[in-house]
């Protein structure tokens, strides 16, 4: 049988306190599963809390850390396994990450188109200069960019949904299986939104790529997941159909989460920001 | 010891009260960039003219690399090479005195950042220093602009924390030791704990969930109303304009394209950007396929003649690859830049009619 694109089996991870701030040990991550069918790409959408423990989770998937309990597989092979230069360039050719916030993501020193054409060589094999620019101008044009804007320039000289547009394209560089997107359209406008969006279900739909997509925005999550779990301080809260969850949440937290969502026409009705009404969570 | 401004208090603003808080004129910013020894000019903000009033909180959205972030930076007086302003005038009416932006010199500036103006800056945490604790910056920034020295002044930081419920602990811990919806918060406190007249937010609950933003935006228009400050405040959160602002403008490649009441704008935009923007938003529940805009955004560095919307635009005519479109009035409080909605104001007014409850 053909093994499962990814598991994600009984994951765990803490942290160690330190400061005085936090002397406690932090389990940002508990007992998490969930698998990805190789024949049947999807987008799976974590949503939750801030600090519940997302990204950690997507870093052990893209295995930039390691969990303190439990396992994940990629296409069968415990993540742990991967050790080799040559493994983990064929793991990341396969397996690509758009990050939260792309100014943290980008080395201030660099120029950003370097990294497009890193991706360019060692992930896709492009040997010759006009080879690597043909793939980089290809990635930066599905989303709404071109080599020509891009060339030279340093991340303080872009705007923020400028950057977040060329981390997307750095992972489009590679042909990934998968993408871990952590955030990525809540720097960019509406509109570009949609594109990003929309350009997540062709990957899907067209190009087989599986996205596990994290984010906030609960109207994109309806628009375009499959499924969907909900987080809340390291734990799944609850999981399922991504239509039916947020249609109808079961969780306490979930409905919270649903009815803490602003919406256009909710605020004509006044349903918007009652100060007096909300009571923030303290953590 | 009250937050309340006295301009925003007394009747003696009367008179002021017609003065706009904030008036931005004919401003053009860009940057200035040599990219293999090639002069290059990127018209970031480009004749931008505006106004915003006391006690208003007034939301800007528009375009990715439209120029938001590069106008706030200009309002802020935060201009730093490559970026130089060309033209135009920012000026504040602050309750002590009128002041032009570009006509201070560093000091004066100083006086007046966290005091009478504060900027919450995008990726915001920049404001916090990694390897301070978050004690320091309040003494860094607030201590100098507050008549409270010592402990009075621990007792006033400490009492502000706890009303954007912050415990008084988190003085003691380092910015990477607390959450997303925590910095944020110690951002907005150290943003409004001198009571400024006049608060800049560029997307500062971007990276929160939808709870902590809620209660965050909240937090912040609490305080605003408390102070009788007013906010300009960026986002690319539709939903969120629509429940906080007052007033929205509509920024496409380095212009404010449209401007209105808020709720006006959502009923009818007029600009095409605008009503393409709104039409794009998803909603739970909604199933209709959503498009983006198709065709390449502008490039700001070889600006296009005519109006920057017209190789996307629908409804462009001749003109329109010609001529720029001025920003015109078309109804009290509404201005709109597009050849075609004011060429027919006939058109425009009934659809007003519709919006005025
Ligand atoms: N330091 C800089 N040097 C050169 N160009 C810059 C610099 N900062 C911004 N720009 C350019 O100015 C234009 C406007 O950028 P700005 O950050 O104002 O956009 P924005 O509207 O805030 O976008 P976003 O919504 O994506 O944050 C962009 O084309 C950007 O690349
Ligand atoms: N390197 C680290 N050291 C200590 N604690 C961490 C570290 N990274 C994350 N955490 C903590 O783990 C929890 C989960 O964080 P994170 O995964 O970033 O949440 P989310 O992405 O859901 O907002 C938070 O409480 C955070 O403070
Ligand atoms: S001026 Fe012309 S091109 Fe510009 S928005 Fe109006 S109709 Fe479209
Ligand atoms: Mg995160
Ligand atoms: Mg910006």
């Amino acid at each position: 049988m053909k093994p499962n694109l990814l598991d994600v089996d009984n994951v765990s991870k803490t942290f160690a306190g330190r400061g005085l701030f936090s002397r406690r040990m932090k389990r940002a991550v508990r007992n998490v599963s969930f698998s990805l069918d190789a024949d049947r790409p999807e987008v799976f959408t974590i949503i939750g809390e801030s600090g519940s423990g997302k990204s950690t989770l997507a870093s052990m998937i893209l295995n930039t850390a390691r969990p303190t309990g439990g396992s994940i597989r990629f296409e069968g092979r415990d993540l742990a396994h991967i050790r080799s230069r040559r493994d983990r360039v064929a793991f990341m050719s396969r397996v690509q990450a758009i990050f939260q916030n792309p100014f943290d993501a980008f080395n201030p020193l660099k120029p950003v188109d370097r990294y497009l054409y890193t991706a360019a060589e060692v992930f896709s094999g492009c040997r010759t200069k006009e080879a690597r620019e043909t793939r980089v101008d290809d990635a930066l044009h599905k989303v709404g960019l071109s080599l020509a804007e891009v060339s030279g320039r340093f991340p303080h000289e872009m705007s923020g949904g400028q950057l977040q547009r060329i981390a997307i394209a750095r992972a489009l560089v590679s042909s990934p299986s998968l993408i871990v997107a952590d955030e990525p359209v809540s720097m960019i406008d509406a509109s570009l939104r949609m594109t990003v969006i929309n350009l997540f279900r062709m990957l899907r739909d067209d190009l087989g790529v599986s996205i596990i997509y994290i984010t906030h925005d609960l109207a994109t999550a309806y628009y375009i997941s499959d499924r969907l779990i909900i987080m809340q301080t390291g734990e799944v809260v609850e999981a399922g159909d991504a239509r039916q969850v947020l249609a109808a949440p079961r969780h306490p937290y979930s409905i919270r989460l649903r009815e803490a969502v602003l919406s256009v026409d909710g605020a004509w009705r006044g349903t918007g920001l009652d100060a007096e009404a909300i009571q923030p969570s303290l953590r | 010891m009250t937050l309340l401004h006295p301009a925003a208090a007394s009747a003696a603003a009367e008179d002021d009260a017609a003065i706009p808080l904030l008036s931005v004129d004919r401003l053009k910013a860009y940057y200035r960039l040599k990219l293999f020894g090639i002069d290059r000019e990127v018209r970031a903000v480009d004749d931008v003219t505006f106004a915003i009033g006391r006690n208003e909180i007034y939301g800007l959205a528009g375009e990715s690399s439209s120029g938001k972030s590069t106008l706030i930076k200009t309002i802020a007086g935060a201009i730093r090479p490559p970026l130089a302003v060309e033209t135009g005038s920012v000026c504040f009416n602050f309750s002590d005195g009128t002041r032009d932006i570009y006509r201070l010199t560093p000091r004066e500036l100083g006086e007046i950042r966290w005091k009478r103006l504060s900027y919450i800056m995008q990726g915001s945490m920049s404001v916090l220093n990694p390897v301070r604790r978050i004690r320091h910056s309040f003494t860094d920034f607030a201590l100098p602009h507050v008549p409270e020295k010592g402990a009075a002044f621990a007792e006033r930081i400490g009492r502000h924390l706890e009303r954007l419920h912050l415990e008084r602990s988190v003085l003691d811990a380092y910015p990477h030791e607390l959450s997303g919806g925590m910095r944020q918060r110690v951002a907005i406190a150290l943003a409004t704990v001198c009571g400024p007249e006049f608060i800049i937010a560029d997307e500062p609950t971007t990276a929160l969930d939808v709870i902590v933003q809620k209660g965050v935006l909240a937090m912040l228009r609490g305080i605003q109303r408390e102070l009788g400050s007013s906010v300009l405040f960026v986002t690319h959160d539709m939903a969120v304009h629509a429940n906080l602002t007052d007033r929205l403008g509509i920024m496409y490649a380095g212009r404010l394209v449209e401007e209105g009441r808020t709720r006006d704008l959502f009923r009818q935009p007029l600009h095409p950007y605008t009503r393409h923007l709104i039409s794009s938003l998803p909603q739970i529940g909604d199933d209709t396929p959503k498009k983006g805009l198709e065709g390449s955004p502008p490039n700001l560095a070889a600006p296009l003649s005519g109006c920057r919307f017209h190789p996307r635009c629908p409804l462009a005519i001749d003109i329109c690859r010609r001529e720029a479109p001025p920003m015109v009035a078309v109804a009290p409080g509404r201005r709109v830049a597009c050849h075609v909605v004011t060429a027919s104001p006939d058109a425009v007014a009934p659809a007003m009619e519709e919006v005025r409850p």
